[in-house]
Formats: structure tokens, sequence, C-alpha cells
């Protein structure tokens, strides 16, 4: 009666991990537009604009990301879009990355020394090229290992998602133990496929920063 | 052009179109919208065998999802289904992420004033299950331990009614880690349906874990939101008793033996609402705060008449609701 | 027809939402109570001479920071009453907050420790201090202005994951969320509310956490 864990759970799992893997990378997507977006207007030097998209940070780093995904999760519904929950939980996320990104690209952006900007000012480049072939590319470059860092949050986050129901990794580790009543197992399987899925972009990230730390020093 | 020329009006474009995208049209759920899309979107469980559940191929499954299905046949659309945690089932009716539930759903007069219920299909009976050690004869005898329900079921609304003041009750986001805490012994109790002596014993048969006593006849239904428009009418509609009746009929048909067996018989004409005695002799518990009869009757159920028990009470079961 | 919002039921449960914010408030201390006495023990154990200790604590740091916070609490929870350790959801969650921010601490205070230059004590002993005094104004004080930001920030994170813990049952604001949610199915109400007690409760930190650095590491570096 009893299954035990075997190769079809194990299918079920990775099936969880394909899950987790989609969501953390339309997140990520959708958190990169939204964020340089977020990034470009703190710094736009609006005064008002810029105490918005203050708030808007301080809002989504200040608050958990559970309660975030249960409020965009339901108030999204009562929009009236239909939308479903892989949709809602990508779009919660997504505005979760959309902060936290652009609060890490706010501070890479002003770390570009000023002369930088203030010589692309004195060739006559626009707004636009300035950002775009002068600050950005510097910017990215700094900003490279919080970004990563960030990606490895964002993929551990996506095991929130199985509080409101959708079936990823971490849900579908639930459904399996509970199946086969061998949770010991099932979660030290589910944490090594995070763990194989985070470690080598958190290894990627120190080793980036290592070499930046080493760049600024000479 | 991603960047304007002045960096002033990008920052108000940005904000004009994020307004854009959050300020979205509203629109009703009703049974018309449900045929325009051809998708009936089912909110169900997806870890509470043979309820609903999801089995290792990723497809839904279980009675709930049978008679999700059989519903959409019956309107002629396909079914989707949503897996949901316990406790977000009804919010996710009410805020129209589902067009309706089929997920172990009994009614209870505060779910009554937010929903609107179809028939019954199906009967459920909540119950104590502990292991045999651990026998519970009385309301009091709660009170020596330690229950886990998933949080905001009926198993939740039961024992919290049920149980003397200060019992510990341990809530869990559903049925799986309900039971898992129960196995892992974090609870020596738990609030139960039908199924769960099976689900227990086939992982530790040796602490015989039995139903140790009947809380309540739970009278399983399909939900839906009562104040989207067109729904009300719609509704009486398409839960007709005979369309419930033969497909909860056909399903509970089509079910394994043994899975049958543990349901429970439902009587002919019984209060749906009272304490259940059971077939095997346990003693009965009396439920504290049960359930009024005048409340749910002034909730917006369309459905009094319990004379739609024939079908089910055809199943060989072993308890009576 | 829509859906009309309706906040009395919140208005009514804030007496419960308040004590749920001692609950969130209790375990983030207890929690990173904890944290700091593993970051602690972890650097030593990290710098100390025996390579298999360094080599538990930097797969002690590893693991923890690349698994979600939500499989560790189920582990601690469900898995290992089967191997004999049963502990009650509170514990279970000090516990993983404890471990998880204690992984973080280890890092951070790591980093504090080493921006201490040998030469600084030296001179310490050299302007004739003894060894307590050299610990506490050389080392101890300078290593505290550095990684109080980062301590900071991670005592709001630990405040933020405990929210989790509700998962396994402990008492705190999010389990008090979803019990009135399941009372009243008011879930977008409900759960923007407390968003907002979250955000008042991470807010004040920051600021009382502003206060005490101001007080304490105002003082010019060089």
């Amino acid at each position: 009666m009893t299954p035990h864990f075997g190769l079809p759970e194990f299918g079920f799992l990775l099936r969880g991990l394909q899950w987790t893997v989609l969501l953390t990378l339309v997140a990520f997507a959708g958190g990169c537009t939204a964020g340089l977006a977020v990034a470009l207007l703190r710094t736009c030097g609006h005064k008002g604009v810029e105490w918005i998209t203050r708030i808007y940070i301080g809002i989504f780093q200040g608050t958990p990301l559970l309660l975030q995904l249960f409020v965009v999760y339901y108030g999204l519904a009562l929009t009236g879009l239909k939308l479903d929950a892989f949709v809602a939980v990508a779009i919660g996320f997504t505005v979760n990355a959309s902060a936290f990104l652009g609060e890490i690209w706010r501070g890479a952006i002003q770390a570009v020394p000023r002369g930088q900007t203030e010589a692309a000012m004195a060739l006559g480049l626009h707004y636009s090229s300035r950002m775009r072939d002068i600050v950005l590319p510097q910017a990215i470059r700094i900003s490279l290992p919080a970004t990563i860092g960030y990606l490895v949050q964002l993929i551990k986050g996506t095991s929130l998602a199985a509080i409101v129901g959708f079936i990823e990794l971490a849900r579908a580790g639930q459904i399996v133990s509970n199946q086969t009543f061998q949770p010991l197992l099932v979660f030290g399987v589910v944490g090594a496929m995070y763990f194989i899925l985070c470690w080598p972009l958190s290894w990627w990230g120190s080793r980036m920063e290592a070499r930046l730390a080493l760049a600024s020093q000479r | 052009m991603l960047f304007s020329s002045n960096r002033r009006q990008l920052g108000i474009a940005l904000l004009a179109l994020a307004a854009i995208a959050i300020a979205g049209k509203s629109q009703a759920g009703t049974l018309e919208d449900v045929k325009k899309k051809g998708v009936v979107v089912v909110g169900i469980q997806g870890d509470n065998p043979p309820w609903g559940y999801v089995d290792s191929s990723g497809k839904q499954d279980g009675i709930d999802a049978d008679m999700g299905r059989a519903f959409a046949e019956y309107l002629g659309v396909k079914a989707e289904f949503v897996p949901l945690a316990v406790a977000n089932r009804i919010p996710a009716l009410t805020t129209g992420r589902v067009d309706i539930l089929f997920a172990t759903m009994a009614m209870l007069p505060e779910r009554a004033k937010a929903v609107q219920y179809s028939k019954p299909y199906v009967a459920n009976e909540i119950t104590l299950v502990a292991a045999q050690a651990t026998p519970i004869n009385s309301n009091a005898d709660m009170g020596k331990y330690v229950i886990g329900v998933p949080r905001s079921s009926t198993q939740d609304t039961q024992v919290t009614n049920s149980a003397p003041a200060g019992t510990e009750i341990r809530r869990f986001d559903d049925d799986a880690a309900t039971i898992q805490a129960l196995l892992s012994g974090q609870v020596q109790a738990v609030g139960a349906n039908s199924f769960y002596p099976q689900r227990l014993n086939a992982a530790k048969r040796e602490l015989g874990f039995r139903a140790q006593a009947s809380l309540y006849c739970s009278l399983q239904r399909g939900l839906h939101a009562p104040w989207r428009q067109g729904v009300e009418r719609d509704g009486q509609q398409i839960h007709r008793r005979d369309q419930v009746e033969w497909q909860a009929g056909r399903i509970l048909r089509q079910m394994d033996e043994g899975a049958r067996a543990d349901l429970p018989r439902l009587g002919p004409r019984r209060s749906i609402h009272r304490p259940v005695a059971t077939a095997r002799g346990r003693r009965i518990i009396r439920v504290g705060r049960r359930p009024q009869r005048s409340r749910i009757h002034a909730g917006p159920d369309p459905d009094r008449n319990e004379g739609r028990a024939e079908v089910v009470r055809r199943v060989p079961g072993t308890s009576r609701c | 027809m829509g859906y009309t919002l309706d906040f009395s039921v919140v208005w009514h449960a804030v007496p419960a939402l308040l004590w749920g914010c001692v609950g969130t408030l209790g375990l983030a201390l207890a929690g990173m109570t904890l944290a700091m006495v593993i970051g602690v023990a972890g650097v030593a154990a990290r710098d100390s001479k025996a390579a298999w200790l360094r080599a538990i604590v930097i797969g002690f740091v590893e693991i923890v920071r690349n698994t979600p916070f939500l499989v560790q609490i189920f582990f601690l929870f469900f898995a290992l009453p089967l191997i004999g350790l049963k502990l009650n959801p509170t514990a279970t969650a000090i516990i993983a907050l404890g471990v998880n921010g204690g992984a973080y601490a280890i890092e951070i205070i790591r980093g504090g420790v080493q921006s201490i230059h040998k030469g600084q004590v030296e001179a310490g002993y050299a302007l004739g201090l003894h060894k307590g005094q050299v610990f506490r104004f050389i080392v101890l004080k300078p290593a505290l202005r550095a990684i109080y930001p980062s301590l900071t920030g991670q005592f709001i994170m630990l405040t933020l994951t405990s929210s989790i813990c509700s998962a396994v049952s402990a008492y705190e604001l999010t389990s008090v969320a979803q019990r009135i949610e399941s009372d009243t199915f008011r879930s977008f109400e409900v759960y923007f509310s407390v968003t907002f007690l979250y955000l008042a409760i991470s807010w004040l930190l920051m600021l009382g956490f502003a206060v005490i650095s101001h007080r304490f590491f105002s003082y010019p570096t060089r």
C-alpha cells in the first residue's frame, strides 16, 4: 500500500524542482526588468519619485516574503484578473525581486564614480546614452556578486510558494514525505536538491566578490 | 526606446505603466463565464488521499478530482485543478481564484455566511485518531493530549469546540503535515477524517492507530461564492439533486473496496449536523458547542432536504452519518 | 459585482495581533541569541587548527545558507523525532532560527574579527594596556562596530523569517493571522494589515538600532 521512496517519487520531486527553476527564472527575469526601472527611478533626481521608490523598496525589505505572497496572491484575485496559481505566485516573486534588485543596483549605480557621469555630460551625451554606455555597464559589474546572492535567496524563497499550495520542490517534498512516511530521507533529498541548485551560484558569487575586491585594491 | 531623454519623463512614464498594470478589469465569475472560457477552475486538495491528491506522476486524482471532472463534463467544459492549502480553500473561492471547490468541505455555520453550498455528495466522518495506547473516552480526555489539526478545517472547528479549555491544539497548514506530526510524535492525537487511520497504519502499523471517538459527520459539498452575480441561480441549477447523486454514485461505485469501507454510511433523512453514533461502538463525544441548525438553515444553503441519501447509502460502510 | 473589503475583522482582532507581535519578537530575540552563540563558537572553530573542525563549520555554513528555511524547519520538526530528538514547536522555531541566523552570523563575525589588524593589537600592548583592555578597546569595540550594521540587519531578517515558523504551528504573528483568517475568510484584509504590522516592527527595530548605534559607536575612526 505505502509506496517506498523510489524512482516515481524521485521523478515527482524532479518535476517539483522543474517548477522551482521555472518560477525562479520567471521571477528573476521579471525582477531584473522591473528592478532596473526601480533602480533608475531611485536615482532619477526627482525628489518625489525617489521618495516613492524608496518607500516601495522599504516596504518589500521590511515585510516577510511569505506575507507579500499572501497579499499578492489574494489581492490580485480581487482585481478581477483570473490568474492561475503559477502566474500569481510569479508576480509576487517578481515584485519582491524588483525591490531587492532595484536597491542592489541603486547602490551599484551610485558606486560608479561621479566623474564618469560628469565626463559623459561634458561630452554632451544624453541621459539614455550616459546610462546605457557609461554607467550601467560598470554598475552591473559592481553589482554582480550581490545580484547572484539575491538569486540564491530567490531560489530558496520560492519554497514559500508551497504554503499557498503551489506544487514546487518543497511542496512536492511534503507530498512525497506524506505518501512514503520517510520524512528524514525525503527532506534530506529535497534539501540536497536545493543545495545542488544554490551552491554553485553561491560559490560563483563569492569568487566574483573576491575578484572585485582584489581589483579595487589595485 | 527604453530610456527617455528626459529622466523625469521616464520616471512618470514608468509609474503610469505600473498603474495601468495594477488596475485590472473587475469581472464576475458566473456560469456563463465558465462556459465561455471553456474551463472550470476547481479548487481541490493536493495532499489528502483519497479525497484529493496529486499522484507521483503529477496528475490530480481522488474522489474530489472525480467530482470535479464529472462536474466539468456535465457543463461541457474542461476541468482545471488548483491544489490549495486547507486554510486557503474558502479565501481562494471568495477572492475568485477558483470557480468552485471540491475540497473535502463540510458545511459549517461560519462558512455558510461566506459561501454557498451544493448538495452533499459524500459523507465523511470527523473523528479523533490516536494510537491504541492513547485512549480518548471523553471530552475531558482530550485535554490530556496535544492534538493536531489542519488549520481551519472541519477538524479544527470540531476539536476546538469540543476540547476542554486549555487543551493544547496545534494547527498545521494541511492534512499531510498533521498526519506527519502524529507519526513523528509531535502530537498524540489528531482531528481526522475517515481515511486517516488507514494512512497512519500504512506507515506505522505497530502503533495501531484508530478512530478513538467520533466528533461530527461531515457531508461534503461543492462550494461556490454567493455574491457573484448569477451564481445563486446557476448554483441551484448546476447542483441539481439528480446530477450530484448521479455523479457521486458513479464515483463511489468506481472506488476500490478497501477505501469505500472506510466511508461512513449516510442514513436517510438524518440531521446532518448532529454528532454521530457509530456502528463500531465507539464512545460518543458530545460536541460542546455544535453548529446550530437554525443558523445553518438561515444561511444561503439552497438545499435543506437530506433525502438525497439513497445513493450513498448503498455503499457498504461501517459507520453511519 | 465585486468583493467588498471589510477591515472590521482586523480591528476586532487587534489585541490578538499585538500578542502575535510579542510572540514574533520573542522568537526572533531567542533565535538571535542562539545565532550569536553559534556565530562566536563557529568563528572560533572556523579558525582552529583541527582540519575536521574547520570542515564541519564550512559545511554547516554552506548547507544552511544554500537550503530554504522552510525545508530546514520541516526537517527539524518532522524528521528529527524519528531519531529521538523531539522538540515542541516553539523550541523548534527558536533552534531553526538560531541555526539559520548562526550560519550568517559566523560569516559576519569572522569578517569583523578579520578587520582588526594585528598591528593594532601590538600597538595596544606597546602603549602598556593589559590583555583585558586590549581585548575590550582594541579588538571588541571596533569589531562590534564593524559588524553592527550587518548583525542588526540579520536580526531584522530573522524577525521576518520567523513568519515561516507558523508552518510548524509555532505561536507568532503569522499564525495568529492565519487563525483570524480561518475564522473570517477575509484573507486579503488580514494579511494586508499584518504585513503592515511587520513593516512597523522592522521600521521600529531599525530606528532603535540607529539610536543605539548613535549612542555607542559614533566616535571618529581616524
